[in-house]
């Protein structure tokens, strides 16, 4: 008799836990389905501000790509496949030079982030994206 | 009557299964999705993207804007006007401090609005916007 009584305080203290249980998975399949794991990849390119000087100075690499998407580097014409060398090349003058990129109104932005690609490939430390002719 | 209760008690018993570990890794899990979860707001345009070997992983890149090949900007799948990109990352930023810029390009991309762009939302940002690559095969 006395056991009987035990077993039935046993029962009432025991919290049923499927509501709570239904509410979880409910809540852990919408996090689920909500997370999109979204892992962007690209290349941080920076960019001067207007009111600094000019990043043509003698300091960076300089870089030109006009509005056709010539690739320009001290006064010739490069190809974008010789951008990589041309840059190294500069580079071992004095390792900490950064590369500027000008870039003319009319370039697509292809270009830009090839020649971003191939300076960062060749190990300058930082790119600056400058504007170049706007008209 | 007296002598068959303890016997179905004993039965009952061994019939319901110990809920308790599957809680807690439900729970476990239900922390992990909420806390990564981070409500990425996706641009939803098609974009050709430009390669790039030295393609990394964008830090804390969940702020993303697109800019297409006819050089229109889309964030949260409508375009926007230039003007308003600045009040976007502002709101943005305010959800989530920690969050980056991303910069998704055509190849096509004129680059002159990527740098239009770039310029507005500059005062927002912490550290220079990342644009979007894909890794050369």
């Amino acid at each position: 008799m006395r056991r009987f009584a035990k077993e039935a305080e046993e029962e009432s203290a025991d919290i049923d836990l499927t509501p709570m249980l239904d509410v979880v998975f409910i809540m852990l399949i919408f996090f689920i389905v909500v997370a999109s794991f979204i892992k962007e990849a690209g290349i941080e390119v920076s960019r001067p501000d207007n009111n600094q000087s000019d990043p043509s100075d003698a300091q960076s690499i300089l870089v030109r790509i006009r509005a056709d998407d010539q690739i320009w580097m001290e006064n010739r014409r490069v190809d974008a496949r010789a951008v990589r060398a041309n840059i190294q090349r500069l580079l071992a003058a004095d390792p900490e030079q950064a590369v500027s990129v000008k870039v003319d109104k009319g370039a697509t932005a292809n270009t830009v982030i090839d020649v971003a690609d191939a300076a960062r490939e060749a190990g300058a430390g930082t790119v600056n994206w400058a504007s170049g002719e706007r008209e | 009557m007296s002598v068959r209760q303890p016997k179905k008690a004993a039965e009952d018993e061994a019939g319901k299964i110990d809920l308790t570990p599957m809680l807690d890794v439900v729970f476990i899990m239900l922390i992990f999705f909420i806390v990564t979860s981070s409500f990425v707001k996706e641009p939803g345009v098609e974009l050709f993207k430009p390669q790039a070997t030295t393609t990394e992983a964008c830090d804390r890149g969940t702020i993303i804007f697109a800019v297409d090949g006819r050089g229109d900007i889309y964030y949260n799948k409508n375009k926007v006007p230039l003007e308003r990109t600045v009040r976007l990352v502002e709101v943005a930023k305010k959800e989530a401090p920690q969050a980056n810029l991303v910069i998704q390009v055509d190849r096509d991309t004129p680059a002159y609005v990527v740098e239009d762009l770039y310029d507005a939302v500059r005062p927002m940002l912490t550290t220079p916007p990342c644009i979007s690559t894909d890794e050369e095969a």
